[in-house]
């Protein structure tokens, strides 16, 4: 490294017209991304956690420093706290079985058959629908009067109204629109794993099963690692499809609202901005541990051939 | 993945941008060539944009009526409040008067009221004049409308179940016959009546008016909700409810949407909703009655304060910031003067922020009877209740610990008296946090 160091100066003393040229129009090129991330993400980011330390006005009007206040309100409500286990639980069901149903599918959709084509469009099309819409069409589906499941199955279960299991069909739902995406990075993923392992299996008497357990998870662990995180983050920031299908006046609100809901009621329906954003600044120090533990752990569960 | 990422990522930024081109507005000092007109309510565009055109005619301005659906009307007004660009006219509702017209926001009409003979602010309907007069008697809005509660009911339904049709003789109690004649009639096929904890301006308010509690109290920084005379009027809702929809229906398919196929006998709704019942599939069964009242005194005849109706209206305001507030106060003038008054009831829009110039507006609808709405007001009338911060309190009362207990299980008379009282806390406590 510290042999580089210079050498790269040296290189950039003697950048040519050709060069300086294009790192010009390289700028130009990221150019829109750059003032769009800075403008979009970087200062709102910025702005609320400032705006966790106030007590705030309207239309930005009129905020007011009050240190902590925020923070020990949202850190000793209960509903804060009741919202995350909510969110957790959410992710308990949506994280594992995505990745499980999208590993097998993947295996399948990889093999050399007629149709493979056909079926991944299939599973990737719920990616390309808007989410509020997968989440409008699910809320008829599961509708205990007029809904499809109800109807077919021939039961009378709320599935979105009974507290113990409305938050398992919101889950569902999440299992169900992420699956596509999840299998196409499964599926990239085993197409870099080299054939001559399974065959050398074959060639020894390795059965299909073995050769998935022994061959393909192993090899496939970084793939699965880089879903597993990105997935439990998306988790965690849930809000399209408690805000879509649960009515304000739905009994199991209460044990579905995640913790972005709970930011969303109180930063535009309540209108306290400051509130709202300590909220947020809660969550992201918790998805902070959460990947913090995750990379720790990524070194011992991940396998490096 | 990062090359289609990043290409993605530009493609939103193109549009994006071009977005923020597209809302860039075409001002320019002195007088404006056109005007941006912001409404939530798409049921109102075409009538609204007419009445405009005649002003255009006079003043040769052009006026473009936008729909903006509710939730995100408020959104980019805010936003516009915030320091973006807002439209130049648009609609105020009492949910949100108090903050924009504290905060400096809206132009100021005073003065261009006082010079102009054509408004006259005694001929305004009390509540929404008040609503939209600040409190140091500045005007931020003109009164463009109000509505008013009936109950809709299905003849079909009432036919077919052998019920006699809603009268204007009805008490809450002939309600509560009727609604389970249909509910055990139909062994619970069909509902009688539905109605949500969120259906309150339009439901469960009226109960506890007629039995003579106050919501908010006349100085917008009280309640008596949890009096014996709201405890008495929600005691006969908890009674409706017995018979009604339950609860996880209501909030899982709304009870207008249960009207409308055929599930439930009645409703009750505001004037508002009119032109989607009368647009609707089965409309010719669809009848409208006045609200039924609360025989306080026992002599079985409805006095004026025995029968109440939520009232509302909206104000038409105009931005502080425009390009040319001249323009945009004429305009207004014209919506709520007597000419534009009476055209937007003709035309069926709404009735009319004034008194008197909605006769109109029964006829404006053929083939469906909604004289109850104007009937209201023979009783009376109450302005929908609002304090500075009013969905806090509003949002809490529709939900567990408030009034979705009661609902969630109305056989239990102690748990409404219960959510009576905690409503009466909840609401004192937003107030003086306000």
């Amino acid at each position: 490294m510290k042999q580089e160091a210079p050498a790269a100066k040296l290189k950039k003393k003697k950048r040519t017209k050709a060069e300086k040229r294009e790192a010009i129009w390289a700028l130009c090129f990221i150019a829109p991304t750059i003032i769009g991330l800075i403008v979009l993400n970087f200062y709102p980011a910025i702005d609320t956690v400032w705006q966790s330390f106030c007590k705030t006005g309207y239309f930005g009007k009129g905020n007011t420093f009050i240190g902590f206040e925020n923070y020990s309100k949202v850190f000793t409500a209960s509903e804060t706290w009741h919202s995350l286990w909510n969110t957790i639980k959410y992710a308990l069901i949506e994280v594992p079985f995505g990745v499980v149903i999208s590993l097998v599918l993947a295996v399948f959709l990889n093999k050399k058959l007629k149709g493979t084509s056909l079926f991944r469009t299939i599973f990737f099309l719920p990616m390309v629908c808007a989410p509020a819409a997968v989440a409008m069409v699910w809320k008829w589906l599961y509708n205990q009067q007029f809904g499809l499941l109800n109807n077919v199955f021939g039961t009378d279960v709320a599935w979105i109204s009974d507290p113990k299991i409305a938050w398992i069909s919101i889950a569902i739902i999440g299992v169900w629109s992420i699956i596509g995406y999840n299998m196409v990075l499964f599926i990239s993923g085993l197409q870099e794993i080299p054939g001559d392992y399974y065959e050398a299996a074959e060639i020894d008497g390795a059965t299909g099963i073995r050769q998935f357990f022994h061959i393909t998870v192993p090899l496939l662990s970084p793939t699965t690692f880089f879903i597993v995180q990105t997935r439990v983050i998306g988790a965690l920031t849930i809000f399209d499809l408690m805000f879509m299908v649960m009515d304000k006046t739905n009994l199991a609100l209460e044990n579905t609202q995640s913790i972005v809901y709970l930011f969303y009621d109180y930063a535009f329906t309540k209108n306290n901005r400051g509130y709202g954003a300590t909220i947020v600044v809660f969550l992201i120090i918790f998805i902070m541990i959460v990947t913090f533990i995750m990379q720790r752990a990524e070194k011992k569960l991940v396998y490096h051939p | 993945m990062k090359k289609l990422a990043a290409i993605i990522l530009a493609a939103m930024m193109c549009t994006t941008a071009l977005t923020a081109c597209g809302n860039s507005n075409n001002g320019g000092g002195g007088k404006a060539d056109s005007i941006t007109v912001n409404i939530w309510d798409s049921n109102q565009q075409k009538g609204i944009q007419e009445i405009a055109n005649k002003w255009t005619e006079t003043s040769g301005v052009k006026v473009n009526v936008e729909v903006v659906d509710w939730d995100n009307y408020w959104t980019l007004l805010e936003a516009g409040a915030s320091g973006g660009k807002m439209p130049d006219v648009f609609w105020m509702h009492s949910n949100t008067a108090q903050m924009y017209m504290d905060n400096d926001v809206l132009l100021k009409l005073n003065d261009y009221v006082d010079k102009d003979d054509k408004i006259d602010m005694s001929k305004y309907y009390e509540g929404v004049k008040n609503l939209y007069t600040r409190e140091d008697g500045n005007i931020y809005a003109l009164p463009k409308d109000h509505d008013t509660i009936a109950l809709l009911y299905n003849k079909a339904i009432f036919d077919k179940y052998g019920v006699e049709y809603p009268t204007d003789k009805w008490t809450w109690e002939n309600m509560y016959e009727a609604a389970k004649k249909i509910t055990e009639g139909s062994n619970g096929e069909v509902y009688g009546m539905a109605m949500n904890t969120s259906n309150n301006q339009d439901g469960w308010y009226n109960l506890i008016y007629s039995y003579g509690g106050q919501v908010i109290t006349e100085d917008h920084k009280g309640t008596t909700i949890g009096s014996d005379e709201s405890k008495a009027g929600m005691e006969m809702m908890r009674k409706l409810l017995t018979v009604g929809a339950p609860q996880s229906v209501v909030a899982e398919t709304g009870t207008d949407s249960l009207f409308m196929s055929g599930k439930v006998g009645m409703i009750s709704q505001g004037s508002w909703m009119i032109n989607s019942f009368y647009t609707a599939e089965n409309h010719a069964d669809y009848a409208w009655a006045l609200l039924p009242y609360a025989d306080r005194n026992g002599n079985g005849t409805c006095e004026k304060e025995e029968r109440w109706s939520a009232y509302n209206g909206l104000g038409w305001a105009a931005s502080a910031g425009t390009k040319d507030p001249d323009s945009c106060y004429s305009l207004i003038s014209y919506f709520c003067s007597e000419e534009g008054q009476k055209l937007q009831a003709e035309k069926g829009v709404t009735m009319g922020g004034m008194t008197g110039v909605s006769e109109a507006f029964a006829s404006a609808f053929e083939g469906m009877d909604i004289k109850p709405f104007l009937d209201a007001e023979e009783f009376s009338l109450y302005f929908r209740p609002y304090t500075k911060k009013t969905t806090v309190w509003e949002d809490a009362l529709q939900q567990a610990g408030a009034f979705l207990d009661p609902w969630q299980n109305p056989s239990d008379p102690a748990l409404m008296a219960k959510a009576c009282d905690n409503a009466q806390k909840i609401i004192e406590k937003a107030i003086a946090e306000e």
